[in-house]
Order: structure tokens, then C-alpha cells, then sequence
């Protein structure tokens, strides 16, 4: 075989999977010179801004837009009233409910939208939206789903009070929206009536918020003299808003572009769609001019998709050695005003059945309650497919106290109840197919890295000095991630199915172009699809342009959202790059003038076996493609691959973390945290690196900063910078990365997916060190976030703070 | 958002000059600092305004009050606020059960007052709120007294006793000139400012150690 050598050239050449190829994306960001929504302009483009609701729950008695209407520059003001004749002041959300577009004739959430003000600017749009008069009378709020549940409390929804089956079954009360099982009840209550030893532990998981950096917005600019629309929006899945404006403006989808531009962040806040679009909307179309609605900081953290708040009880039954044989949970599930989760159709909790984690428990059942509050609706967000950080805390949390009851080491008992590496593929009790996994060696190769048995040493010696300041706290976690929604027999958004594609045109030149149904906010698409079109099609990642966003341009896909991106598109890339591949070996056998069986494939070229010098490269053979073709063969080098994934992918981690804990203060310093993440085979090393340093960013925001506090009239108490935990490089602590690779069997190049990981991961790592540092002293859970005042309780309640 | 506050001042007045002062409703409004009546529409129920500076933010509430209970018997006034800022951001409504008692030839005014604070007001400012309420309370009665002070009797006219306002609630309440001669003014943000800090201050001074 020739040169090594040159062999090595032509494979760096390709920059292919496994090549840390420097983001194409980022020479126009560090530039300034990406293009967001907000720097979209068209001619005669006005500005919408919403009126919204000071009370979290209220009648609205009357409308008065005169004196905004009055206003030089106001050209409308949009009402419920306005919308009604058109059916568009309600609209469904992914959940299978309704949300008010704008307030009709109550408000349910305090900020939520009661009119639209549109006028020549964003300043005379916001002077004017002051002008309108709204005449609220206020009701009675509820904002703690227990509360919402009982006999006499205030009804959120009186537009379905008497409804008594919703998109999920049957209803018990006006505030109760789902009940979701899973699992055998029966046998695990049995179990657990055996159980040698239980444990049950309630847990918050406090209502956070992802706070992207770019808010939400659109322009909408509907064309009166050829009938169609367009709008440039943040959406993470602008095919499916283009199905949802269809469905709801009866203009027919070839009608309707949407163009989902350069997105400065995503982490599920811009998935759903948003009233403010529908209203820009609306008003481009009654008004004959392009529209742009962009949110403030205030109006994103307070009305567009929050995330998790659930209550949650966990119980573990097992016997004395820690061997867990039930899991049993129960959720109630605060969905705010409007249930707008972005869940599969028949899982209205999401993958949360994840929540048997990386153990082998062979009972287990979860019953999950979702309840109306007078907050604002969401529940997808976050950096976490559906629900699964919830679970991933839940199984973590749950099995930390169990380690503490028995007096085990948090590791051993993982040890002890790993699902084995011969095991997988392993159906777990609640339905799932766990792919592939190796856990054991992960955590010890972790636990190596930070010699775990001198932490405990030390912490033991901390422990036992009575004068010490500053307690020391050990995380340990081993989490199992579903990613990669889904398979279309099981997951499906508002009755599509939940594929991905790609499509690639090799141009004459042998450069390329790919375009896909995501939508990369930060993933580096631009960067890693052209890696995969590389090592799969002997195409230069440099030559090959990725292009997504735009309907009219892309084929059909669901989006970026849940870690799905590589695992289902990744795999349409990969496919539809083997079909390029397929033709291009005829092609070159055709100019060999030898038989496609007798040509194969070789880095960037087609050598006939035997032959090595005997070659023709990709790029002669995209120039035939043009002009010299097999007879019968059709012209050209494209192909398309719609991928429905057999299942989902299941990356896994172990992480530690150690904390030192001021006693006195409550202060917290993250000494080390140490995240070893297998999401199978691994296309841009660097990427991933990148995706994992923010997502333990953001865990480490939700963990010890984040959240969204109500007062009981329903005021929403963080919903600015000033008091919404937001970490910069400053407060952010030095993160150490580690890996494994277990592909993926079932994935075309074996890859799993990784953004979410080091979120959902973290998370309940920083909680298991937080409570390690009180555990001596009896303390088995502590709710997020971990802040210095809550710390501080903490500490004091336990007598720590006085000198 | 809110906030209940109960606090008995000492007047230097009879009881039933006070009452009196006290039944009359734009008088008591505008003694709220930057209160004012616009509009009487029956004996019970009028329209109103309040402006709240502070710092560079000022609000603006435009409401109606409705008395429930004017009971001269027991000297006890129960009326019932609310109203929305001019911008539509932010609502408030405040219920208050004033009363007087009579304590020898001069007599005590308690006042319960519970403030709701929702929208921005509430997001934003929730955490100023029981002292900003507190001052404005302090601040009510300051000019409730010196009208009570301008309406006093020529021959009952004595020296004024200069009190600080840390002393308010236990010392009768005096007026300082400037309160006195600007009762319909709205609430000075810096003064009201300072008072908030100071009082914050004295919180944290004098909390019981841990």
C-alpha cells in the first residue's frame, strides 16, 4: 500500500469524524457579524409590542385602546375581540391544550398577553402600549400545585372547567390536567411490602428558566399581491411552525416561509411558538407591511417556556446489601396556566420513565400528576430532552439516600447495581431499550482520576476537627441520558413524526452542499455534518456548505431541541452521504471501465481492488457525474435520506464533584468537578468539549443560582438579570473533561449525542456534594438552589454557625 | 406581594378633634403622601390618584376608594383602595382600618393597613416594599398631625416637641416644617430613599446575633 504518509495527508485533508475542526461558524460571530432576527429590516417594517398583565389571575372588564390608537405612529391594537373573527385568539400547543393568543376575557398568568400595539417603532410602540386602558378585576391566584388541587381552590382554566377527559385522559379537578402511569403498580408495591429496607425522599426541582442570550422574536412579513408569507423567526424548529401557521392561518405550506436566521441560543425556550408571533402575524397581514416583535429580557424570563418545576417523591426498596429491587415515584407536575410542554404525544412527562437511571432495578412504577397554576406555561426547556434531567435527579438523589441509610459509599452501591455491560441491549421495567453502555469502567477511571479514597480521607479528617470552617462535600453521579427523539412509533410533535433529513448536492466542482431539517443555536451543525459528509462521501469537510433554517430551501425535518441533532440527523447525513457514495463507486467504475464490484472505496477516491494506482478522486467523479455517466444512469450527484431512527441513543457519564462549604457563610467554592462523558463515537472532539463545558456551565447556574420564585398573589419574583442567576466566566468553576466511547449499535456511524449530558449530569452531582457536606450530621436532601443563604439555613439549623 | 403593617401613633389632639379630621376622606387621602382625591362620586366612593417616586422610577396609580365603615361610635374607619399604574404595569390595593382611641385629653391613632403590590411594582420593588410602606405610613401621619396641629384650638396652641422619627411610634408625632407645608406633594424619593436605608441599617444593627 502506498505512502503512509500521503495516506495521512489525504485524511487530514478531509477533516473528517474525529478531527477537531475549528467551528465554521465562528469567523462571522467573533466578527460581529451574525444575523440574528433582530438585525433582520425590510422596507416599511413596523414594531409590535405587547400589552401585558400585572395580575397573575384576573378578569379582564374592558378594553380601552383609544388614547394608544390616538398616539402618532399607532397603526393597530390587537385584542382578543379582533382575533375572535378570525378563530385566533386561542391556539393549540404541543401538549394537545390551548393557549390564550391574547387575553380572552381573563388573564391567567401575571405578564401575559392582552394586546398587541403595533406603530412605526419600538419606542412609540412601547409609549403607546402604556396607553391602553385595561380594566382588570383580580381573583384569588394559586401558584403551589398542591394548593391547586384542593376542593375550593381557584380555577386557572374556567374554559375547560366542565371538560372531563383532556389530551391525556381522564381529569379529577378543574386544575388537574393529566394523570401519567407507568409501570407495574401492583408488583412493585408488592416488592416493596418485602423490602428488607426502604427509603423515601421528597425533592424539588425548582421552576428555572434557560435565559438564552438572544431573546425570542420574529418579523413577519406577509406579501398581499402574490399571497404569501414569510417570517424570519427564533425558532429551533421553523418546519414545524411552518405545519403550525398552516394549520392555524389556512394558507397553504408552500405558501409560508420560515427562515429561523442565525439563533443566539435555544436550550428549548425556542421551541413552542409564541403569541407574539401569531400577533405579528396577524398584524403583517391586516397591515400589508412586514412586522418585527422581539422580547425583552423581562418578557423572555417571565412568559416564553420555563422548565422543570416538579415535586417529586422518590422510594427505593432494597435489600441490606443495596441491592435495589423497586423504584416507586410520584410527580406533581406545576405546568402553569397552559399546558405547553413539548412531550411526545403519549408521554405527557417526557422520557421521565428514564428515571430507572444506569441500575438495574427490575421493578419499578412512576405516576405523574400535571396540575394548572396561575404561572406562565413552558415546561420545555432547558438543555434536556423531555423530562429527563428530572429523572436523571431523581434516580441519583434516590440512590445517594439509600447509600446513606445503609451506611454504603455512594460508589460502591453504583458498583453494585450497574446494568452490566453483557446486559445491553436491556429493556428496562418501565418500557426503554437502553442501546449500549459500560458504566463500571467509566466511574473508576473517574474515580482514579481524582483519587476518590484520599478525597474521603480527607474529608473524614475534616469532619472529625471540630474547629473546621470550611465543610467538605463529595458528588458522585452516574447518569444514563435518552436522547436522539425518536423513533416515529413512539414520538411524534402534533402528529408528525419525529425523523430528520438531510439533503446533499454534489456540484461539478466536487464541492457540496448539505442541507438539513435542524437548526443549530450554538451546536456547530456548520462545522460537524460536514466532518460526517467527509469520512462517509470522500468530500473536504472546507468545500462542503451547510445550509438549515429555511423551509423553502431544506427539507423536512423536526428541529434541534433534546440532544436529537446527531443522533437522527447525524444519521441522515450519514446515509444519504453513502448514497452519494453508492453512485459516485458506479460512476468511477464507469470511468475505470471496470465493475462496480471491483472498485472500492478509499478515504477521497474509488481504487480499483488490487490496483492502487489505478484511481479516479471524488472530485473527478462529481465532474462526470455532469457529463459522462453509465448508460441508464441518471445525471447528477445528489441524494436525500429521511431517517426515522430505530430507537433512542443512551449516552451516560460519571462525574464528581468536590465543594468546600463555608460553614460560617454558607459560601461554596467548587474545588474540582470532574466529567467523563461516553456519547458514543465522537465526530468534532473540540465541539464536544465545547458543548460539555456549557452544559456543566448551566447545570452548575441551575444548581447553586437559578430560580423563579412566585409570592402567593402570584408575583413573579426573578424575572430580571438582577435577580435571575446567570453565571460569567467569573463565578464559573474550571471544569476538568474525560470520555469514553461506547457507540451507539444502532446508529448508522455508532454517534449519541452530547449537549444535554453534562446539564442533566451535573445537576444532581452538585446536590449529592452540597448534601455530602452535611451528610454526618443527618442531612439526606437538600432542595436547589444551592445559594449562600440556603446553604447558610442549612447550616445554622444544624448549630454549625456559631463559633 | 404583600405587606401588613399595624402601628399606633400617639397624637397630640383630643379624640374627637381627631376623628373628626378623620371622618373627612380627601383630607385623610391627602395626607397620603403624593395622594389626592380627583373625583367624590357619593359619600362612600371616590376616584383618586397616587404618585410614587423613587429614584428615577415614578408611579403613577389611578384608582377608586370605597368606604366600607365609618363608624363614629367607635371612632373606626374601614375604606378599600385599588388601582393600576398609569403604564398598565403594576396594580396595587390597600385595605386600612383606622381608628381612634381616646388615651386622657389626647389619644392614640391605629392604623392597619395591608398593601398588595402586583406587576412590575411587585417583581421589581418587592423587596423595598415593607419599608417604603412603612415610611409612607410614617409619613401619613406626620401630615395627619399637623393638620390635626393646623386645625388645634388658639388657646390649646403650644410649643411643638421635635421628635426624630425613630421616636415615632412611641413619642407623639410632630411636624417638621417642610411635611407640614407640602402635604399633597408627592412622596420624595430621596428623602424616602434615605429613611428606607437608614431603617434598613438600624435592622441589621440591631438584629439578634445568630
Amino acid at each position: 500500500m502506498g505512502n503512509i504518509d500521503a495516506n495521512l495527508d489525504r485524511l487530514a485533508a478531509l477533516e473528517g469524524m474525529g478531527c477537531s475542526r475549528k467551528r465554521r461558524e465562528d469567523p462571522r460571530f467573533i466578527q460581529g457579524k451574525g444575523t440574528y432576527v433582530d438585525d433582520i429590516k425590510m422596507p416599511g417594517m413596523l414594531f409590535g409590542v405587547m400589552v401585558r398583565s400585572p395580575y397573575a389571575h384576573a378578569r379582564v372588564k374592558k378594553i380601552d385602546k383609544s388614547r394608544a390608537l390616538a398616539h402618532p405612529g399607532v397603526y393597530a391594537v390587537l385584542t382578543a375581540d379582533d382575533l375572535k373573527p378570525l378563530k385566533l385568539h386561542w391556539m393549540p400547543t404541543l401538549a394537545g391544550d390551548v393557549q390564550a393568543v391574547l387575553a380572552d376575557e381573563k388573564v391567567c398568568f401575571q405578564n401575559q398577553e392582552v394586546a398587541f400595539v403595533v406603530a412605526d417603532d419600538r419606542y412609540v410602540a412601547a409609549d403607546a402600549a402604556e396607553l391602553v386602558d385595561v380594566e382588570y378585576e383580580e381573583r384569588p391566584a394559586v401558584v403551589d400545585p398542591f394548593a391547586a388541587l384542593a376542593p375550593d381552590a381557584p380555577i386557572v382554566r374556567e374554559d375547560i372547567r366542565d371538560k372531563q377527559t383532556g389530551a391525556h385522559g381522564a381529569r379529577r379537578h378543574p386544575n388537574h390536567i393529566f394523570t401519567w402511569n407507568i409501570g407495574d403498580k401492583d408488583k412493585t408495591d408488592r416488592v416493596f411490602d418485602k423490602a428488607e429496607v426502604t427509603v423515601s425522599q421528597d425533592m424539588l426541582y425548582p421552576r428555572v428558566h434557560p435565559c438564552p442570550l438572544e431573546t425570542c422574536g420574529c418579523v413577519a412579513s406577509f406579501d398581499k399581491a402574490r399571497g404569501d408569507l414569510t417570517v424570519y423567526i427564533t425558532s429551533q424548529a421553523p418546519h414545524v411552525v411552518r405545519t403550525v401557521v398552516g394549520l392555524l392561518s389556512a394558507i397553504p405550506e408552500s405558501k409560508i416561509r420560515i427562515i429561523s436566521p442565525d439563533i443566539g441560543g435555544g436550550f428549548g425556550n425556542k421551541v413552542g411558538v409564541y403569541p407574539g408571533y401569531v400577533t405579528s402575524i396577524v398584524a403583517s397581514i391586516v397591515l400589508g407591511r412586514p412586522v418585527k416583535w422581539i422580547e425583552s429580557r423581562s418578557e423572555n424570563l417571565s412568559s416564553t417556556a420555563f422548565a422543570r418545576d416538579y415535586h417529586m417523591t422518590g422510594e427505593l426498596a432494597a435489600d441490606r446489601d443495596g441491592r435495589i429491587k423497586a423504584l416507586r415515584v410520584h410527580v406533581t407536575a406545576d405546568h402553569g396556566a397552559f399546558d405547553a410542554c413539548a412531550d411526545p404525544t403519549k408521554w405527557p412527562a417526557g422520557m421521565f420513565h428514564v428515571c430507572t437511571g444506569s441500575y438495574a432495578i427490575p421493578n419499578a412504577f412512576v405516576s405523574v400528576d400535571g396540575v394548572y397554576t396561575n404561572k406562565f406555561p413552558g415546561g420545555v426547556a432547558y438543555r434536556c430532552s423531555f423530562r429527563v434531567t428530572e429523572a436523571v435527579y431523581l434516580i441519583e438523589r434516590m440512590v445517594d439516600v439509600l447509600a446513606q441509610k445503609l451506611g454504603i459509599d455512594k460508589v460502591e452501591i453504583r458498583l453494585r447495581n450497574f446494568i452490566r455491560k453483557d446486559q445491553f441491549p436491556y429493556t428496562t421495567p418501565l418500557g426503554l431499550e437502553y442501546d449500549s453502555g459500560d458504566y463500571e469502567p467509566a466511574l473508576k477511571k473517574v474515580l482514579a482520576a481524582v483519587d476518590y479514597p484520599a478525597l474521603r480521607a480527607e474529608q473524614a479528617a475534616r469532619r472529625a476537627d471540630p474547629d473546621a470552617e470550611w465543610l467538605m462535600g463529595i458528588g458522585v453521579v452516574n447518569f444514563t441520558e435518552i436522547v436522539g427523539a425518536g423513533p416515529s412509533k413512539m414520538c411524534d410533535i402534533l402528529g408528525v413524526g419525529m425523523f430528520d433529513s438531510c439533503e446533499i448536492r454534489v456540484h461539478p466542482d466536487g464541492s457540496a452542499i448539505a442541507r438539513m431539517g435542524t437548526i443549530t443555536q450554538g451546536q456547530g451543525h456548520q462545522t460537524t455534518y460536514a466532518q460526517i459528509i467527509a469520512s462517509e462521501a470522500g468530500i473536504p469537510a472546507s468545500v462542503i456548505t451547510v445550509e438549515e433554517g429555511d423551509t423553502s430551501t431544506a427539507p423536512y425535518g423536526l428541529g434541534t431541541y433534546g440532544s436529537r441533532s446527531t443522533p437522527v440527523a447525524g444519521a441522515a447525513v450519514a446515509r444519504a452521504s453513502r448514497k452519494i457514495r453508492e453512485k459516485a463507486r458506479k460512476i468511477a467504475a464507469h470511468l475505470l471501465e471496470a465493475s462496480p464490484n471491483d472498485v472500492e472505496f478509499d478515504l477521497d477516491r474509488f481504487v480499483l481492488k488490487g490496483s492502487p494506482e489505478q484511481f479516479k478522486t471524488i472530485k473527478e467523479v462529481a465532474w462526470a457525474a455532469y457529463n459522462n455517466v453509465p448508460e441508464g444512469m441518471e445525471m447528477g450527484l445528489e441524494a436525500v435520506d429521511y431517517y426515522d431512527p430505530p430507537n433512542f441513543t443512551f449516552p451516560f457519564g460519571a462525574y464528581v464533584c468536590v465543594l468546600d462549604v463555608n460553614r460560617f457563610t454558607g459560601e461554596t467554592r467548587v474545588r474540582r468537578f470532574y466529567a467523563l462523558d461516553d456519547c458514543g463515537t465522537r465526530i468534532n472532539p473540540m465541539i464536544i468539549e465545547g458543548q460539555i463545558h456549557g452544559g456543566l456551565t448551566e447545570g452548575f447556574a441551575v444548581a447553586m443560582g437559578q430560580e423563579m420564585p412566585y409570592d402567593e398573589a402570584g408575583n413573579l419574583l426573578g424575572a430580571t438579570l438582577l435577580d435571575y442567576f446567570v453565571p460569567t466566566s467569573a463565578e464559573t468553576p474550571h471544569w476538568e473533561t474525560d470520555f469514553t466511547v461506547t457507540p451507539s449499535p444502532h446508529h448508522p456511524i455508532g454517534a449519541k449525542g452530547v449537549a444535554e449530558s453534562p446539564h442533566v449530569g451535573s445537576i444532581p452531582c452538585f446536590t449529592s456534594a452540597m448534601v455530602d457536606a452535611f451528610a454526618h450530621l443527618g442531612v439526606t436532601h437538600m432542595n436547589m438552589p444551592h445559594n449562600a443563604f440556603r446553604v447558610w439555613q442549612q447550616s445554622r439549623s444544624l448549630g454549625l454557625t456559631r463559633q | 406581594m404583600k405587606v401588613v403593617l399595624e402601628k399606633v401613633f400617639p397624637l397630640d389632639a383630643s379624640a374627637e378633634r381627631t376623628w373628626k379630621l378623620l371622618e373627612d376622606i380627601p383630607t385623610v387621602a391627602g395626607c397620603m403622601p403624593g395622594a389626592k382625591i380627583t373625583e367624590r362620586i357619593d359619600a362612600t366612593h371616590y376616584k383618586g390618584t397616587i404618585t410614587v417616586k423613587l429614584g428615577p422610577a415614578t408611579m403613577s396609580f389611578k384608582g377608586d376608594i370605597e368606604v366600607l365603615n365609618l363608624d363614629a361610635a367607635v371612632r373606626s374607619l374601614h375604606l378599600v383602595g385599588k388601582g393600576t399604574d398609569a403604564t398598565g404595569g403594576s396594580a396595587a390595593s390597600m385595605d386600612l382600618v383606622a381608628s381612634v382611641q381616646a388615651a386622657g385629653q389626647t389619644c392614640e391613632l391605629t392604623g392597619k393597613s395591608e398593601v398588595t403590590m402586583s406587576g412590575k411594582a411587585a417583581s421589581l420593588g418587592g423587596r423595598l416594599m415593607a419599608p417604603v410602606a412603612d415610611q409612607m405610613l410614617k409619613q401619613f401621619v406626620a401630615n395627619f398631625a399637623a393638620r390635626l396641629e393646623a386645625l388645634r384650638p388658639q388657646e390649646a396652641a403650644s410649643g411643638d416637641s421635635v421628635s426624630d422619627s425613630d421616636a415615632a411610634a412611641i413619642a407623639p408625632v410632630s411636624v417638621t416644617p417642610e411635611v407640614a407645608n407640602v402635604p399633597h406633594s408627592e412622596l420624595n424619593g430621596l428623602a424616602l430613599a434615605w429613611a428606607v436605608l437608614r431603617e434598613w441599617l438600624r435592622g441589621i444593627f440591631t438584629r439578634k446575633s445568630v
